[in-house]
Parts: C-alpha cells; sequence; structure tokens
C-alpha cells in the first residue's frame, strides 16, 4: 500500500479551535490534526502552553526556551498556532471569530477559568449554534468535585488505580508520572469524534464533557468488577500471578537490564524446560509451579542472568513463550521492530533541528499515516490565520502586535 | 432522542478484550453492536474476574462489562450466506486478524487489532499486556531501586488498544460521511504502538538530552518531587506539587513553612535533589493529618492532592455517585453488577449507563426471522 499523504485526509474540512494546554488535550487535538482537521492552537504570549514551561525565566524567554520543550512539540505537531491575548476585550473578539468558523472547541483549564473569561458553550453557542465544546476537567465538569484540579499523576491517584500495583507491603503504587494525561486525551479524542459525527447527520452542536478520573476506571476494571463481583478487593502481589508460573520480570546482562516471561500453559512451559535445562525438571504442574515460586523464580533468574535481554526474547518468542524485553526511554528509539514499521518520523523543526515523531498507533495498510508539519512555534500562524480567517490585513496586525494581543515571544507574566 | 451513533452496524467477530472494548464503545453511544460468537462463546466468557453465585456460563464479570448493550449471534448456527449478508451490512468489522478472509467481507471499515500490528519484526510474537509495558519503556520505572520492575495488572494495554482502535475506526467511519472516503478500507491498530502515548515523550526527550532516568524507587517519578502515594492518618494521599506557588501552599497545609521560601525547593528539580531532607519532613507531617480533610484544604487552595480511594471506596464517592460512574449490567436471569460507564458524556445524546448482557447466541433466532 502507497503513502498515504496521497487520500484525502479522512477529517479535511473539520476546524477544531484549541484551547488545551498540558498533555491530555493537545494529546485529543493531535489525533484530529493527525487525521487531516484543520487544528488552530491558541495560546497568549504571557499564558501561553504550560507544557513550554511551568517554570518560566527571563533566561529561558531569552534562550528561547519556549520552543525547545520536547513535551509540547511531540504533542502538537500538524497543528497551527496563533496567540491571542483572551483577557483583552479584542483578543476574546477575536476567538469568538474563530468559533464562528469552526466545527468545534477544546479546552482543559480547571473549572473557574472560561467562566472568568466570559467565554463558555453558551457564549460559543451564540456565535456558532452547531458547536461542540469538548471540555475535560480532571473529574468532570458536574459534580462537587467538578472545579478540582489535577495532573496526569493525580488523576492516576485519584482513580484508585495505585491499589492493584506493587507488592503488599509497599502503598499502593502509581505507573508513571502522568498516566491519567495520555488516556485523558484518547478518551477526548474519542468523545470529540462521536459529537462530530451527530454535528454531521443532525447539525446539532453539544457540550461534551470527559472526567479524566472516570477516564481510568477501563484501565482498573479488573480490580472494581472483583470489588464489584465477590465483594473482596484484590490483594497487591506483585509479580506473582494467580494463574501463571513462570511469570515476572528478570534479570539480564548489562545495567538494569530486564526480561519479562510469562509462561500462560502447559505446552509453553514443556518448551522452557527444554531451553532451560535440568534444574526445571523438578517442577510439576501449574499448581507446583505456583507453591514454588520462589524457587523457581531463582532458577529462571540464574539463567536469565548472563543472557543479552533482546536475543533472549527473540530465543523465547521462537520456541512459543512470551516475552520481551524492558525497553528504557533511549532505547525505544533504537527499537528493531519499531524501526522495520517505520514508527519514528524525522521531521525538522525551528530552534530544536531534526526531532523523531511518534506514528499513529493505527495504519491504512503497511505504512503509517504521514506527519506533515512538526509541532509550530508560538505564535506561527497568526499572520496567516487572522488573515485567511477573519480578514485582517496588514495594519490590523501591526497594531495587534503593538498592543500585544498578539506576538511571538513569551512574556513573563504582569500579575 | 437521537443517539449519536445511531443507524450503525458494527461486528466483532474475534471477542478479544481489545476487539470488545473497542465495540463496547460504539454500543454505548447507539450502534448496534453484534458479537458474532462461537457455540462456546468469546473468549471473554472465561476471564476473571467471576461473580459469585451464577451461572457458569455467565461468570465473568469482565465480560459482562465489555458486553452491554450487544447483540449476540451464534456463528455456527447461522448459513454461509446469512453470515456473507450479514458482514457485507456492516460498516465496521472488528476483529484480531484471525479470521481476514470473514472481515474482508464488510465493505466499509475493517479495523484489526493485534499486539504488534500485522507486519515487523514482533508481528509474529505471543503478545500480552506485560510485554507491551516492558517494551514502551514504562515498566522499567515502577518499583524498587534494586529490581525487579513491577508488571501493571489486569487488561491495561489491551484497553488502551481497543479506545484506540475506536479513534482510527471511528475517523474512517466519519470520513465516509463527511465524503472524505469513497472506497473500502483496512486499519491496523497495534496495541504496543497504542501503548507508546505514555512514553512517547520521555523517548524523544532522551533522544535530546542523552539522560536515561534510573528507576528512583516506588511512587517516585522524575523530574518532580513530591508526586507519590504517602500514608496518612486514615488512608492514603495522592500528592503532586509542581509549581513554586503550590509548593509554598503545600508547606503552609503541612505547617512547614520554614521549607517554602527555600530558592533551591522552588523548582521540582530542586526539591527532586534535596529529597533526603524533605521526604521525612513531608512523611512525618502527611500521618498528622486525615487524608479526606488534607485533600479538600489543598484543592480549595489551589493544590492538586487526591484521596486514593480503594476498590470498595471508590463506589461510594459522591462526586462518582452524582455522574453516574458506575451503573448496572444486566445478566441473564436479571443478576445486576456494578461496572464503569463511558468516561465522556455528550449532553444532547447521552450514552447508554451499562445495561443487558446477552448470553451466547441470544439473539440468533429472531436474528433469523428477520
Amino acid at each position: 500500500m502507497g503513502n498515504v499523504k496521497e487520500r484525502t485526509a479522512p477529517l479535511e474540512g473539520i476546524r477544531i479551535i484549541d484551547l488545551s494546554m498540558g498533555w491530555a488535550g493537545p494529546l485529543t487535538t493531535r489525533h484530529m490534526a493527525d487525521m487531516g482537521a484543520d487544528v488552530i492552537k491558541v495560546e497568549s504570549c504571557e499564558r501561553f502552553d504550560w507544557w513550554r514551561s511551568w517554570e518560566a525565566t527571563p533566561e529561558w524567554i531569552e534562550n528561547d526556551g519556549a520552543e525547545k520543550s520536547v513535551a509540547f512539540n511531540t504533542v502538537n505537531r500538524n497543528k497551527r498556532d496563533i496567540t491571542l491575548d483572551l483577557e483583552h476585550p479584542e483578543g476574546r473578539q477575536i476567538l469568538l471569530q474563530l468559533v464562528g468558523s469552526a466545527n468545534a472547541v477544546v479546552e482543559n483549564f480547571s473549572g473557574g477559568v472560561l467562566p472568568k473569561l466570559n467565554l463558555g458553550y453558551e457564549v460559543f453557542r451564540e456565535v456558532k449554534n452547531d458547536i461542540i465544546l469538548l471540555s475535560m476537567p480532571a473529574f468532570g465538569s458536574t459534580g462537587p468535585w467538578k472545579n478540582f484540579r489535577a495532573y496526569g499523576s493525580t488523576v492516576e491517584q485519584a482513580s484508585g488505580l495505585p491499589h492493584l500495583n506493587g507488592e503488599a507491603a509497599d502503598p499502593p503504587t502509581m505507573h508513571h508520572v502522568a498516566y491519567g494525561d495520555a488516556n485523558g486525551g484518547l478518551n477526548g479524542a474519542a468523545a470529540l469524534l462521536v459529537a462530530l459525527r451527530h454535528q454531521k447527520r443532525t447539525g446539532e452542536g453539544q457540550l461534551v464533557d470527559i472526567s479524566q478520573v472516570e477516564s481510568m476506571f477501563p484501565l482498573a476494571a479488573h480490580g472494581i468488577l472483583e470489588f464489584a463481583a465477590t465483594g473482596e478487593a484484590p490483594a497487591r502481589r506483585g509479580n506473582a500471578s494467580q494463574t501463571m508460573a513462570p511469570h515476572g520480570t528478570y534479570p539480564c546482562e548489562g545495567d538494569d537490564a530486564w526480561i519479562v516471561i510469562q509462561v500462560m500453559n502447559e505446552d509453553q512451559w514443556v518448551s522452557l524446560q527444554q531451553l532451560v535445562g535440568n534444574s526445571l525438571e523438578p517442577f510439576g504442574a501449574l499448581a507446583d509451579r505456583i507453591e514454588n515460586r520462589d524457587q523457581l523464580d531463582q532458577l529462571i533468574s540464574d539463567w536469565t542472568r548472563n543472557q543479552e535481554p533482546q536475543q533472549l526474547m527473540f530465543l523465547l518468542q521462537k520456541n512459543g513463550i512470551p516475552a520481551a524485553a524492558t525497553h528504557t526511554s533511549a532505547s525505544l528509539l533504537a527499537d528493531v521492530h519499531l524501526k522495520s514499521r517505520g514508527y519514528w518520523q524525522w521531521l525538522d523543526r525551528a530552534v530544536v533541528g531534526k526531532q523523531p515523531n511518534p506514528s499513529l498507533a493505527y495504519r491504512q495498510g503497511t505504512e503509517p499515516f504521514v506527519i506533515t508539519s512538526p509541532a509550530p512555534t508560538l505564535g506561527q500562524h497568526n499572520e496567516e490565520v487572522l488573515a485567511d480567517i477573519i480578514g485582517m490585513d496588514e495594519a490590523d496586525l501591526v497594531r495587534l502586535r503593538s498592543i500585544g494581543i498578539i506576538g511571538n515571544r513569551p512574556r513573563m507574566r504582569s500579575v | 432522542m437521537s443517539i449519536a451513533l445511531q443507524g450503525l452496524r458494527v461486528i466483532d467477530i474475534s471477542g478479544t478484550i481489545a476487539t470488545s472494548y473497542c465495540a463496547k464503545l460504539w454500543a454505548d453511544y447507539g450502534a448496534e453492536v453484534i458479537n458474532l460468537e462461537p457455540a462456546e462463546g468469546f473468549q471473554t466468557r472465561i476471564l476473571p474476574p467471576f461473580i459469585l453465585g451464577t451461572d457458569e456460563a455467565d461468570k465473568s464479570a469482565m465480560h459482562a462489562y465489555l458486553s452491554t448493550n450487544k447483540l449476540s449471534l451464534n456463528k455456527q448456527a447461522l448459513g454461509q450466506e446469512s453470515l456473507a449478508s450479514l458482514l457485507k451490512s456492516a460498516d465496521l468489522v472488528l476483529d484480531d486478524n484471525t479470521d481476514a478472509e470473514l472481515a474482508s467481507l464488510c465493505p466499509n471499515v475493517r479495523a484489526s487489532i493485534s499486539w504488534y500490528g500485522n507486519t515487523g519484526e514482533y508481528s509474529n510474537f505471543i503478545g500480552s499486556d506485560a510485554q507491551c509495558f516492558a517494551l514502551n519503556g514504562m515498566l522499567r520505572g515502577i518499583g524498587h531501586v534494586e529490581g525487579p520492575p513491577l508488571i501493571p495488572t489486569g487488561y491495561q494495554a489491551q484497553i488502551v488498544g481497543g479506545l484506540t482502535s475506536f479513534i482510527g475506526s471511528m475517523v474512517h467511519v466519519l470520513a465516509g460521511e463527511l465524503g472524505n472516503r469513497h472506497d473500502r478500507v483496512e486499519i491496523d491498530t497495534s496495541i504496543f504502538e497504542a501503548c507508546l502515548c505514555f512514553t512517547d515523550v520521555g523517548a524523544v526527550s532522551s533522544y535530546n538530552t542523552n539522560i536515561q532516568v534510573p528507576r528512583l524507587g516506588i511512587n517516585r517519578f522524575p523530574p518532580t518531587y513530591p508526586l507519590g502515594v504517602f500514608p496518612c492518618r486514615d488512608g492514603w494521599i495522592g500528592v503532586t506539587v509542581l509549581t513554586p506557588s503550590q509548593w509554598q501552599t503545600f508547606c503552609q497545609l503541612l505547617d512547614i513553612v520554614e521549607y517554602a521560601d527555600v530558592e533551591l525547593f522552588q523548582t521540582a528539580i530542586g526539591r527532586l535533589q534535596s529529597i533526603d531532607i524533605l521526604e521525612p519532613v513531608i512523611r512525618k507531617k502527611l500521618l498528622e493529618h486525615s487524608a479526606e480533610e488534607l485533600f479538600y484544604r489543598a484543592q480549595e487552595n489551589a493544590v492538586p492532592l487526591a484521596r486514593v480511594p480503594t476498590m470498595e471506596e471508590l463506589f461510594g464517592i459522591d462526586q462518582f455517585l452524582q455522574r453516574h460512574a458506575f451503573a448496572p449490567a444486566i445478566l441473564p436471569g436479571d443478576i445486576p453488577l456494578l461496572v464503569p460507564t463511558v468516561p465522556f458524556r455528550l449532553y444532547r445524546t447521552p450514552p447508554s449507563f451499562a445495561g443487558p448482557v446477552a448470553s451466547v447466541g441470544e439473539h440468533t433466532e429472531s436474528f433469523q426471522h428477520g
């Protein structure tokens, strides 16, 4: 199958005004942009996306820090970027004009921010009757906690998921520094697409809200359902499984190198015995292996300890045994499978140069969808967007720049 | 009231967790979803956890959660002609690449979901949730410094794969309605690559900095401190303190104001470097407080702390009750089971909050009679 770039983009003709910041909201809109929607990201010179930095200093501004954030650059490709001071009446008015040309607005501010700007679903609806507003507050936009704040870490914590992970002797154990963010972003994309389908079919817009905390419940479903089904909360068992043995993470040759091995049935166990050799002979069926898990894990570790993890993974998989080496962040870029699938797409980006960009996890045929442009710089598309969509001329733009409503450089906050 | 995905027919021919979760989202928003099951039922029907006191055939709580508001047809009971006709009527067919011939009968969108995608070095690997987290780099960061890294429990990778496939398949169904797609398409989702959304930023960061972040221990993730799950007097509190103002307010909440204005502690990195000084103080102070009281006081002051509820506590939290975050799946025999509802809300076209779960082939006869 050929390069996907030549086809009509699936979401061509859809325009989204993106007020979101951080990880979750921008990931939602990145999915839309990757599929051909015109995503216009709106920041301001003082209130720029906090994923550029939450600790901005004059030195950071001077050194182009705003354009060097890997986090920002990774989730904002394929979008256009403008700056607008939404606290200025004229900036707010321009935003509303843009909304008038759009299918949807996406925001993930904490509860009180949009009302303070005299913005919100009803205001957007006045300028575009069929507009969709996707709000992505941590706990949802209704209920007693609707204005409560959270980061991706808070979202994981509040979902109860840490109670299902880790060793019994340890505290409830988190998975990630910001597990809730990317997951919230995926749910946001799903929600927005459903609303766009309804808009297309009926001409009706609507308010859409996702609770990022509730978005974690499907990931915790095994624990939630165990309590619902039995009245008992599942115990934290570390790497021990009630249905598999061996099951765990075993040391390999190298610095902090590990391999996951999971024996799911008796055929796999026989294959593993043949590979490991005599030391596993004393162990019998699953019940015996579970009962003697510690001893078994020790013998597996003795066998894996001096083996190179990637080679061992291929050896085990070749023999029908589920296994995977653990990657580091750095080794992920060199993963042979991802390389063979063209997963990392390299694009030149202003200020930072050539950068790897992750492809979408779904593809049509064998090639990934092509990423057409890297993340925009701050206000990169001010002129293009305001001229093309609002019809502004050069004199308008000069005036807006002179009073600070638009711009291309971050400023320290005046308050 | 109109339902957002009304008028669309989705057929799941594989019944994995990933295809089932993807199909569930279609069903929650009103599409007609058909589980085309073998006579013995989909593999999800034998997955734990199990419901106490139910018939063997309906014992899987996981299947119940994944299967509300879907129809079930017995594939073997349908003749070849009916089967082909059914597939040809679908807007979307979901599969796991094990029956491509059947899936290819759908004239619109075919969405396959596999562990590693249908090309590449790992495409023939036997996959698992744990493998996806090993290979995406996440597992390496979980656990004690000395190891072993800890495997996330449950079916998390497959749920993320199913959600990602929903996005990919929804985009292409919508593209047809927008006039941007005129031909049949096949979309393949890799569960492993879906899970890279959690770690791709870290990988690009490593490329730019050459810094490989080591595993720092339970609930300790750079570049932020304090961040984690800490014991309080009566439960667990989730702490994330990022900005200088959040740090200053956090110090006031814990009555450790002497640390509030220290220059080194104004940055996340500075606090992480000072963990030996800060950790004992913070732990001691948190133990003096109730998790509930601290949570509300922090949120009132714009610091994003969270209670870390147990599975039992989740079902009693007002916020979740008011939003119908859990609702009963109704199993055969009218047995209710509380399950999570869809996490996004369209207010004009609300979703189904749980609903009935079909037994294997329950709708075969009515389908055969038109």
